[in-house]
Formats: C-alpha cells, sequence, structure tokens
C-alpha cells in the first residue's frame, strides 16, 4: 500500500471514531470502556522496548538513557524534559571516558 | 486569527487551550524530527499533521513506517489508538447543542487536549468549542513545521542516535497514565509481549497484537469495578495524544 493510501485510511478511521461518537447517542458495555481506558497504556508500552535496542549495539546505555527518562517524566510529567534528559544522558554515557 | 480576541466564544476558546501548547511544541517537533529520520517529506510529514492530527497515532506511524511495517498494520493501529475518540465524542454530543453540519467540522479537530479543556469550560457553544479545537490545530501544526525544518541541521540523524527520541517520547507519554497496580501490570506485560513479538513477527503485528491483548488483560483485571464514566478533563488532557 502507498503511502498516500495509507494516509487516508488512517484518516477515515481517525474521523470516523471522532464522529461516530457525537451522532451516537448510544453507551458502550462496562467492558470496553474498561478496554479503552487501557488502550494508550498497551500500545505506548509496546512503542518502547521494541525500539530501545537500536542498530548500533548501544542497547545497554540507551535502556539506561530511557530509565532516567523515565524517572524524569514520573517526577516532572512533561514530555520535553524526559527527552532531553534522556538524550543528555545518552549522548554522556556514549563518551569513551 | 482577527477573530480570536478575548471578546468572542472563538477567541475565549482559542485561548483557554493556549496554556497547553508548551506541551504541545515539543511533542510536535519531536514527532517531525522522527517522521524526517523516516524518510518522509516535508509535504508528507506535514500532511500527517493537517489530514490525521492525532499525536500518538502519527508518531506510531512514522515509527511503523521506518520499520518496514504494512499500510494495513498501521491503519489498524492508528484505529486502535483513536477509538477511544469515541467516548470523547459521545461526551461532548450530550453536552453541546450541535447542529446537523457543525457536527463533522468538530470531530475532524476532535482532541485529547481540547475535550480535556472543553470539559472543564461552563461554556458549551460551537464557536467556542471550534476556539479550543482550532487553538491546538494551529500550534500542532506549527511545531510539525518548525521541527521538520530544525531537522535539518542536524547532520547526521543516525549517528547522533535520534532514533532514540521515539521510545523516549513513548515513555515519556507512559508513565503518566500508570497510577494503579493494574495499570501497572498492563504496561509492563505489554513491554514484555512486545519485545518478545517484535523478535518473531515483522513490522506493526506486534504492536498491533500487543495493544489488543494489552487492553484485553487491563479490561479483565478491573472487572467488577465498574469504569469511571465521568472523564475528567485533567485525566484527558495529560493524555497528550
Amino acid at each position: 500500500m502507498s503511502f498516500w493510501l495509507t494516509v487516508a485510511g488512517m484518516v477515515a478511521v481517525t474521523f470516523g471514531s471522532r464522529y461516530a461518537g457525537l451522532v451516537r447517542r448510544t453507551e458502550l458495555p462496562d467492558f470496553w470502556v474498561r478496554f479503552l481506558h487501557f488502550v494508550p497504556i498497551a500500545v505506548f508500552a509496546s512503542l518502547v522496548t521494541p525500539y530501545l535496542e537500536g542498530d548500533l549495539g548501544e542497547w545497554g546505555i540507551r535502556i539506561a538513557a530511557a530509565s532516567v527518562a523515565a524517572l524524569a517524566a514520573w517526577r516532572t510529567r512533561q514530555l520535553w524534559v524526559a527527552i532531553v534528559v534522556g538524550m543528555a544522558v545518552f549522548w554522556l554515557l556514549r563518551i569513551p571516558w | 486569527m482577527a477573530a480570536a480576541g478575548r471578546g468572542t466564544a472563538f477567541g475565549r476558546g482559542f485561548w483557554a487551550l493556549a496554556p497547553l501548547w508548551l506541551g504541545v511544541i515539543p511533542f510536535g517537533a519531536a514527532y517531525a524530527i522522527t517522521a524526517r529520520g523516516a524518510g518522509l517529506s516535508l509535504l508528507e510529514t506535514q500532511a500527517l499533521s493537517v489530514l490525521v492530527f492525532a499525536g500518538s497515532a502519527q508518531f506510531s506511524a512514522v515509527g511503523l513506517f521506518a520499520a518496514g511495517a504494512a499500510g494495513l498494520e498501521i491503519v489498524l493501529t492508528t484505529l486502535l489508538l483513536n477509538v477511544r475518540h469515541l467516548l470523547y465524542g459521545l461526551a461532548l454530543g450530550r453536552e453541546v447543542d450541535l447542529r446537523r453540519r457543525e457536527r463533522p467540522v468538530a470531530a475532524f479537530f476532535l482532541t485529547d487536549e481540547a475535550f480535556g479543556v472543553i470539559a472543564a469550560a461552563k461554556e458549551r457553544s460551537f464557536a467556542f468549542v471550534l476556539g479550543v479545537e482550532l487553538s491546538l490545530f494551529m500550534m500542532w501544526n506549527l511545531a510539525t513545521l518548525a521541527g521538520f525544518l530544525a531537522g535539518a541541521a542536524i547532520p547526521d540523524p543516525t549517528e547522533l542516535g535520534v532514533d532514540l527520541v521515539f521510545p523516549l517520547a513513548f515513555v515519556a507519554l507512559l508513565v503518566p497514565l500508570v497510577r494503579t497496580r493494574a495499570e501497572l501490570t498492563v504496561a509492563l506485560t505489554s513491554g514484555a509481549l512486545a519485545f518478545g513479538l517484535a523478535r518473531a513477527l515483522p513490522g506493526g503485528l506486534p504492536i498491533l497484537l500487543t495493544g489488543i491483548g494489552g487492553s484485553l488483560l487491563g479490561a479483565y483485571l478491573t472487572r467488577g469495578t465498574p469504569p469511571d464514566r465521568t472523564i475528567r478533563a485533567d485525566d484527558a488532557a495529560r493524555e497528550v495524544a
């Protein structure tokens, strides 16, 4: 599938989700409301671990950087702080001391 | 944005969201830098911000493009991530009396952040809703453009390890969402499952399977506790997605 066909699909499912709720007056069953609550947690976690390894064999320092970033995210709740702190730790650990 | 004065309903909505710009700018910039690293052109990167306008779905999509995922996998992951907007639509439809032709417009620009601000505000007009929504749309797209152009200054993204921004961004999005034992269990299980599946399966399939499996696990673990249907404004705003 080409890039633009993929984009068209993304637009359709995103707009569809946003519009369907607005025009319908029904309630979702409890189970699915709870399911939807956990979707961002499950998907975000699955977008972290497979991408930590990297292609340059630096998984050790990348995991260390991500751990410090998680701590920063927990303390500050600011996305940019977590990214900046994580990258800073990564670049520091890269230096052959 | 001449109509964005504080005296109009649109203007009040526009400025009601402005405090969230601070969080949107680095997120949009990080998305654009990752998209550039994944080989997307400026037009393609910006088109996603204009047409899809969903931060975490766009971010995961460019990561999946880079990983060589199939288009269908990317579309299904987008659906999984964005289907919760159904809940915001349901709540917004109850709260704000929208005319038939206003609904598709209000729906197209509906996001977590906008819903959070509207839920916390007292105003309930279409103009106010649109002001809130377009405030985020404008800043998200400006941040995308700025991030992509700034990415040109990075000489060798791979050498610098800029691909690490992707998992770091999702660590930062994930951590504030984890507050209960069930949420922690789902986060850790999903992380481990996706890691394992990624060794065996190509492209976006590990994320899709883990997303469904992890959410089912969470729904199962919290069975018996009635879901909180009153979506709190701070929660929605925190789920910067």
